[in-house]
């Protein structure tokens, strides 16, 4: 119990610490491998809680696809970033300002909320007992989630099909240009362009 | 004997509880016309179908209506289906109803003008119909994800009609704002929804009643409700006697005992509020909307006006009015604050604007102020009156909206110009006189002067404020009222007194949209002496106390 409970603190820090250093990294793309680290450190504390096929899924969707999605987008933009400095320091004040405004009541009310006032959180000896009966009658994750979105939540889950549908019309439409040429992959220019990452 | 754990959860959609009909024909209609026009379009390059499609898609949403018109027993039997997460009332009865009307129209009217927007692709209409499904869906969700999931499809849909036109850089990034402002404000939904969740265990809007507004529908004794009920209700409250059951719903909630601690939702629920007024552009969250209106295509912004606002404001009725009375103290003041801050900025906004499609948004933002004013007020007339309000803004909004995209300019370099400004539509009296008398009568009901219907709602939300005694907030609003008057009687001087010796000349309108339009423009008229048609629509949108508990009780 006090193990897992300390693995869960730890990974919340880690969470919350690579979360802020996705806004504050100067660069762009340390600011995505701290968000690859971010979802990895949720999908640490879904498996804490338990959540093994959810955990599994923020690792293939998030990491494996959208951020690499996102990687692939930065190396393509090959932005300059020297004036992000100048906004940030012209942004500060009032984001400051905003962010304290929207943290406060949120703090006040965590803190005011999740007092443990009951006397057997406070006693030494953790009740802490093995149910038999859940290490029998356990199903899988994955049935779990099918039973309950394919019975319980069939609307919704044919409502998320249209708006992917929504989104693959609006996509392709447009991204496509109903020109004849197609554009022609030339090995030379793109072997002779330089790595302008880092 | 071993039963294998692994069965499925014993979960059947029974076809009486299948109260989505009218969507259901929506969602297969559109999917099917994806399929016959792919395999039309497949080896013909350029076929232009646009007219054909918009009236068919017409029809398909005045089908829809007649369905929806056609159910009135499953739909107003004030009962949730699908495992409580669609409502069926007459709320979303009626606002079903007018949605798919008014979206029929607005299919018809922009029939013919597409072809002069480039607009001519068949995503373009389609993309319309799935938003569409998008807010019907919205309106009768009966939870948090539902709800969560309709916006995000009428929305998506929306982004790409805002950047629909690719050759034009105002287009793309009218699209990009609007994107980023939507994504911006459905983070914050899932927060606040996440918070209610946290605090009550549940995304139902039927649990939020029986957790938070016990005490509202408690105190009702039941000698009272035993006078006019439900047969159904009067047989459940035998068997109640029968059995000598206690029937907990309705004891009165002890005096002076602690209520739910509300902390958790009030925070839940500015954050949910907050992205349901960005959604519908109010004052301190306007910024997206006039870049957005004015830079997409003309069409794309007549549906933003007109048709999005109606079904965010239901699901805000349903939140603020139904689900969460009870902690409305700590929050009904900054809908009239917000409402009576986007009154001002609609109003001295559009003072010294010449571009005509962001004059309109700020008139869109005026009138989306005098709407929350009513919800701020949240007494049962008040809700009727923005209901009421909310109808004939749509009607307005297809009036204004349609007459502006259908003013198309004889110019020799065709096309070029996609935005209009007021001295577009200078002398329009001399050129088209019926036009010109149309949008001035439109001009008129929307600045709310006496003889058109313009004027009741305006003055019956006014009235109902002031029954709860909020006076400076009247006395501000009416004064900034005139003042937001001044643009909209500026629009009629540029129409019929502008002292310029050329006008401008424009193509005839088809006979069949003059038609619809000239019908609009009557209901404008008609409906000041006759309100009672819009009357039945909204008079039971609220539901009566018996209703209330038997909407807890009965579940299919």
């Amino acid at each position: 119990m006090l193990t897992s409970n300390s693995l869960f603190i730890f990974f919340s820090y880690a969470l919350v610490f690579s979360s802020i250093m996705v806004i504050i990294a100067q660069h762009p793309v340390f600011s995505l491998l701290f968000l690859v680290s971010c979802f990895i450190f949720s999908s640490f504390l879904l498996f804490l809680l338990e959540c093994e096929f959810l955990a599994f899924l923020f690792i293939v969707v998030y990491v494996g696809a959208i951020a690499i999605l996102f990687l692939f987008a930065i190396m393509m933009l090959e932005s300059k970033l020297n004036n992000l400095s100048k906004n940030t320091i012209k942004y500060f004040p009032i984001g400051i300002l905003f962010s304290i405004v929207l943290l406060l009541p949120i703090l006040n009310v965590v803190n005011t909320f999740f007092v443990d006032s009951s006397t057997v959180s406070d006693s030494f000896y953790v009740n802490n007992y093995q149910n038999w009966y859940d290490l029998i009658d356990s199903t899988h994750d994955v049935n779990v989630y099918g039973q309950i979105l394919y019975s319980y939540f069939a609307l919704q889950l044919l409502i998320a099909g249209l708006i992917l549908l929504v989104v693959l019309i609006g996509v392709v439409s447009l991204t496509n240009s109903y020109e004849k040429q197609t554009k022609q992959q030339s090995t030379f220019r793109q072997l002779s362009r330089t790595v302008k990452i880092f | 004997m071993h039963t294998p754990i692994t069965e499925g959860l014993t979960s059947v959609i029974l076809l009486q509880s299948f109260t989505v009909f009218p969507e259901y024909f929506i969602s297969i209609s559109a999917i099917y016309v994806l399929i016959v026009i792919v395999i039309i379009t497949y080896n013909v390059y350029g076929l232009l179908i646009h007219k054909a499609l918009s009236e068919c898609l017409a029809l398909i949403l005045l089908m829809a209506c007649y369905l929806i018109f056609n159910d009135y027993d499953v739909l107003v039997s004030n009962t949730l289906s699908f495992h409580h997460s669609i409502i069926n009332d007459y709320l979303t009865y009626v606002s079903k109803f007018l949605i798919c009307l008014f979206t029929a129209f607005y299919f018809v009217l922009i029939s013919s003008s597409l072809k002069e927007q480039k607009l001519t692709s068949f995503e373009y209409l389609l993309i319309i119909l799935l938003s569409t499904l998008g807010l019907l869906l919205m309106c009768s969700s009966g939870d948090l994800l539902t709800a969560y999931l309709s916006i995000e499809l009428s929305s998506l849909a929306l982004y790409i009609l805002a950047a629909f036109r690719k050759t034009s850089t105002y287009s793309i990034e009218s699209g990009l704002k609007y994107f980023i402002t939507g994504a911006v404000s459905s983070g914050f939904f899932l927060l606040g929804s996440s918070f209610i969740y946290l605090n009550s265990g549940s995304i139902y809007f039927d649990d939020f009643i029986t957790l938070f507004e016990r005490n509202k529908w408690s105190f009702y004794p039941p000698n009272l409700l035993e006078e006019d009920m439900d047969p159904h209700f009067h047989l459940m409250i035998l068997i109640y006697k029968y059995f000598n059951l206690e029937y907990t719903i309705w004891k009165p909630w002890p005096e002076g005992s602690p209520l739910v601690d509300y902390s958790f939702i009030e925070i839940g629920l500015a954050f949910i509020y907050f992205s349901l007024l960005i959604k519908i552009a109010c004052a301190p969250f306007h910024l997206w909307s006039l870049d957005v209106y004015e830079g997409s295509p003309t069409s794309s912004s007549f549906f933003f006006a007109a048709i999005t606002k109606l079904s965010i404001f239901v699901l805000l009725i349903r939140l603020a009015h139904t689900c969460f009375v009870t902690s409305s103290s700590s929050w009904h003041l900054y809908f009239i604050i917000i409402g009576v801050l986007s009154i001002f900025v609609g109003s001295f906004g559009g003072l010294k604007q010449r571009k005509l499609k962001t004059l309109l948004a700020y008139s869109s933002i005026t009138n989306m102020g005098y709407a929350l004013v009513a919800l701020g007020t949240l007494t049962n007339t008040a809700i009727q009156m923005l209901f009421f309000h909310l109808i004939i803004y749509m009607i307005s909004g297809l009036c204004t909206w349609s007459i502006i995209l259908l003013l198309r300019l004889k110019t020799k370099n065709y096309g070029n110009k996609y935005s209009k400004e007021l001295g577009d539509i200078a002398l329009l009296r001399k050129s088209n006189p019926a036009l010109a008398f149309a949008f001035s009568l439109t001009m008129f009901s929307i600045a709310g002067i006496p003889p058109l219907i313009g004027f009741l709602p305006k003055m019956f939300i006014f009235l109902s404020a002031l029954m709860m005694g909020y006076y400076m907030v009247i006395i501000a609003s009416a004064v900034l009222s005139v003042i937001a008057t001044f643009y909209y009687i500026r629009i009629i001087k540029v129409v019929y007194f502008e002292n310029l010796l050329v006008g401008k000349l424009y193509y005839p309108i088809n006979t069949h949209i003059t038609l619809l339009i000239s019908s609009l423009i009557f209901s404008l008229l008609f409906l000041f002496f006759n309100p009672t048609l819009i009357q039945l629509l909204f008079f039971d949108i609220l539901q009566t106390p018996s209703n209330v508990s038997f909407y807890c009780l009965t579940k299919i």
